[in-house]
């Protein structure tokens, strides 16, 4: 629907001098009204409004909400997230609070034990999914997020931050699928780059077990020309 | 018939003198448009129904509403220095009023007929009352027809813009 | 038996609006009240009828008007509260029942107390004297019209006192906008009326529509609005209607963009919903006088409709008019307050004037082919130069804007 044929539609403006009929224009503007109101009997295209509760919009793959965590198999174990805490330091509104989990003896296990934002705060900027490296925090397309809770109902935890890779791949799948690819190309890399590791320290060790076989070999064979020195 | 008008004339009497006691002009505008509509109900209770209609219409419809618009659109003047000024303006207010008195009373007292109307008469019909504005009294309402026209060709002249209406262009 | 000796008696679908009227006499005559208890029980039901009908048309146009302006508008409309909606003036009632009652510091409690009252007043009054059928005229009076114009004064004292008495500015400046529009829209619309009383010859409503009763050429109405004089003033009466009852484009009192809600700003609660249905209440006796005295009020509007309740085309026509007022608020933007005064006294008041001759003439010629040669030029004459003269000199100098045309 383009602004100018609008304009088109309606006639040209009269000439100053010549007599028209006055309340023509009135007439012209009750005409669109009245079609307007009749064929919002019969045109469902003229509608745009959505019954909410009972319709719903689909909303556009650039819809941007509060964040959420991305976990690939299992919410427990899957998470991506390995509390580097660089999204809570960028964090403008200081927003989102971590706590690294340590196993007994104080190692780090590479995973959030806690996990907050706190959307009453979070100014939906995006700069925590911007800057993190491990693909893990995204921002939502969720908004029915009202609460009678003004505390708890506001303060996400895990439980409700977490959600899964599936998850991601149907609110944005184009984003979802190239980050797919590039895990999985870490991945393959990774696995790569193991299994030189592996092949390189199979030839180390069997250069060491040729090497060791030599040297003994030679070692025999000195003993066997002492060997045959004393003899003669 | 006796009955509404020993009600009715002291609740004109009175919203009258509140209208002329009360030191708010806005007060008493309402008071006055009171008395006048109190007035109006009096002629309908005695079965002039026309004029009493005209009376609401006239005066609390045209004559109160503008004294009431006046009143919007002036600046409130001190009430205080009103009431502290009101023996000198009561004196003033009643040698106005006395000639107004007097004639009055005057007459009352001539035209006062020994015997009382004919109470029974029968109501003056509106194609009589009418017939009687033009053809009896006709050149009394001609002459008042003539006097509005003109007051309002008048205030039509005094109210014209003499002034070209100024486009809010600036000047180049 | 007592039953035996008060048959109840009989009516028709004419009269079935007279229904609780000889309902109430029945009762009372059963009972054995006298006759005096009798005449106004009477009359009370009648009145009852007639506010109880007025009421729920006023519930079913709140309604009604904010489904037209959401179709309008493309939208829906209230379609939540009952089937379409349709339990919405009862929500919006209640709502406006349980809402805190406020009375600002600086208000004169009186006036603000009393001018939500005397503003409903009035329109119920006016009314009264509507004859609603050929056998529902709640009160037939000699001077109707005249009584109809009388009581509308009240409406402007009324709005002054709620302006004034609520202590606050924009209440102040929506009387002031109320009073002058008021005032200057009142001229129009009595001077349109008096063609209408000339033709006539009385100030009964009810004789205005007897005698619009037949038809012309056996299937034109002779309703007043079908002659050139009754043409004018009707549309003269029409656009001055909608000014009187403060409506779209003309609801600068209101207007809520500029003063929040010109005289009802300080109100809350009942005594705005007072206000509201004063509103709409005027709006129906303002309509119904514009049916009654230019569209025929209860005459039906072809002849083989006799057959018809007169009061069903009464309420149809009425319906008509307020639709059109509902479409209308649809369309317009609100005028501007110099435009506002110079339709009324430059266009307005001067072709209304000219409607009394035009009537007189209508009259004198014998209302026929005449007639019809006489009044239209002597309409449509000056209305052609009258118009030219707005095109040229009397229109406001166009405006320019620096920045805007570039």
């Amino acid at each position: 629907m383009s602004a100018e044929k609008t304009i088109d539609r309606l006639p040209a403006v009269p000439k100053p001098g010549r007599w028209i009929m006055p309340g023509l224009g009135l007439i012209q503007g009750l005409v669109i009204s009245g079609k307007n109101a009749i064929q919002s009997y019969y045109k469902k295209d003229r509608m745009t409004t959505i019954q909410y509760p009972e319709q719903r919009a689909v909303i556009s793959p650039n819809f941007r909400n509060f964040p959420f965590l991305c976990y690939d198999d299992d919410a427990a174990t899957g998470l991506r997230c390995t509390a580097c805490s660089i999204c809570e330091n960028e964090c403008p509104p200081q927003c989102i609070y971590i706590v690294l989990d340590r196993d007994e003896n104080g190692k780090s296990l590479k995973r959030p034990k806690v996990f907050d934002i706190d959307i009453s705060v979070c100014m939906n900027c995006g700069i925590c999914a911007e800057v993190c490296p491990f693909d893990s925090i995204y921002m939502d397309g969720e908004y029915e997020m009202s609460t009678d809770d003004r505390f708890g109902g506001l303060m996400l935890g895990l439980d409700r931050l977490a959600k899964s890779a599936e998850y991601h791949m149907k609110l944005r799948p184009e984003e979802a699928s190239a980050v797919m690819a590039k895990r999985k190309a870490e991945e393959e890399k990774k696995a790569a780059a193991a299994a030189a590791k592996a092949a390189k320290a199979k030839a180390d060790l069997e250069a060491k077990a040729k090497a060791a076989a030599e040297a003994k070999a030679a070692e025999e064979a000195q003993a066997a020309t002492e060997e045959k020195g004393e003899s003669a | 018939m006796i009955i509404p008008l020993l009600i009715l004339t002291p609740l004109v009497l009175l919203a009258a003198l509140g209208a002329v006691w009360k030191a708010r002009p806005v007060h008493a505008a309402l008071l006055l448009a009171l008395s006048l509509a109190l007035v109006a109900v009096l002629y309908l209770t005695i079965g002039a129904d026309f004029i009493g209609l005209v009376q609401f219409m006239v005066y609390v419809g045209a004559v109160a509403i503008l004294i009431v618009f006046s009143l919007l659109i002036t600046r409130p003047g001190d009430e205080a220095e009103e009431i502290q000024r009101r023996p000198r303006s009561m004196v003033t207010g009643l040698i106005c009023t006395l000639p107004v008195l007097a004639v009055l009373l005057i007459a009352l007292v001539k035209g006062n007929p020994e015997s009382a109307p004919a109470v029974d008469a029968p109501p003056l019909s509106i194609a009589h009352l009418g017939e009687l504005l033009f053809t009896t009294h006709a050149p009394a309402v001609l002459a008042v027809g003539v006097l509005l026209t003109a007051v309002m060709i008048g205030a039509a002249l005094f109210a014209r813009d003499t002034e070209k209406p100024k486009s809010n262009q600036p000047e180049k | 038996m007592i039953f035996a000796t008060v048959p109840f008696p009989s009516f028709t679908l004419e009269s079935l609006p007279q229904l609780p009227k000889l309902l109430v006499e029945w009762l009372l005559m059963l009972v054995g009240a006298p006759d005096w208890l009798v005449s106004i029980g009477g009359t009370a039901a009648m009145a009852g009828t007639v506010v109880g009908v007025f009421l729920s048309a006023f519930a079913l146009l709140s309604l009604v008007e904010r489904k037209t302006l959401a179709r309008i508008q493309n939208r829906l409309g209230p379609n939540r509260a009952g089937w379409f909606g349709i339990l919405q003036p009862v929500a919006d009632g209640i709502k406006m029942l349980t809402k805190e009652d406020i009375v600002p510091t600086k208000a004169e409690w009186l006036l603000h107390l009393a001018a939500p009252i005397l503003i409903v007043v009035p329109s119920i009054l006016a009314l009264g004297v509507m004859p609603l059928g050929r056998e529902w005229v709640p009160v037939n009076m000699e001077l109707g019209l005249l009584f109809f114009f009388s009581v509308g004064a009240l409406t402007e004292l009324s709005v002054f006192m709620a302006g004034w008495a609520s202590g606050s500015k924009f209440p102040m400046l929506g009387a002031m906008r109320a009073i002058s529009q008021m005032v200057s829209y009142e001229l129009p619309l009595i001077i349109s009326a008096l063609g209408v009383i000339m033709v006539t010859g009385s100030l009964r409503l009810s004789d205005i529509v007897v005698h619009q009763g037949d038809f012309y050429f056996g299937f034109i109405p002779k309703w007043n609005l079908f002659t050139p004089w009754g043409f004018a003033a009707g549309l003269i009466f029409y656009i001055a209607s909608i000014a009187e009852a403060n409506r779209c484009p003309f609801d600068l009192p209101e207007g809520e963009s500029e003063i929040v809600a010109g005289h009802m700003t300080e109100y809350s609660g009942f005594k705005y919903a007072l206000f509201f249905m004063g509103e709409y209440l005027g709006l129906f006796a303002i309509a119904g006088l514009g049916v009654t005295l230019f569209l025929g009020g209860w005459q039906a509007p072809l002849p083989f409709l006799g057959w018809v309740p007169t009061w069903i085309w009464f309420f149809a026509k009425l319906a008509v008019i307020i639709m059109s007022y509902l479409w209308i608020r649809g369309t317009f933007p609100r005028v501007r307050i110099d435009q506002l005064m110079r339709f009324a006294w430059l266009c307005l008041i001067p072709m209304a004037l000219l409607t009394i001759p035009a009537a007189a003439l209508w009259v004198f010629t014998g209302k026929g082919i005449v007639s019809w040669v006489v009044t239209v030029p002597l309409l449509l004459i000056p209305w052609v130069i009258l118009t030219i003269l707005f095109n040229k000199r009397l229109a406001p100098a166009t405006r320019t804007y620096t920045f805007a045309d570039s």
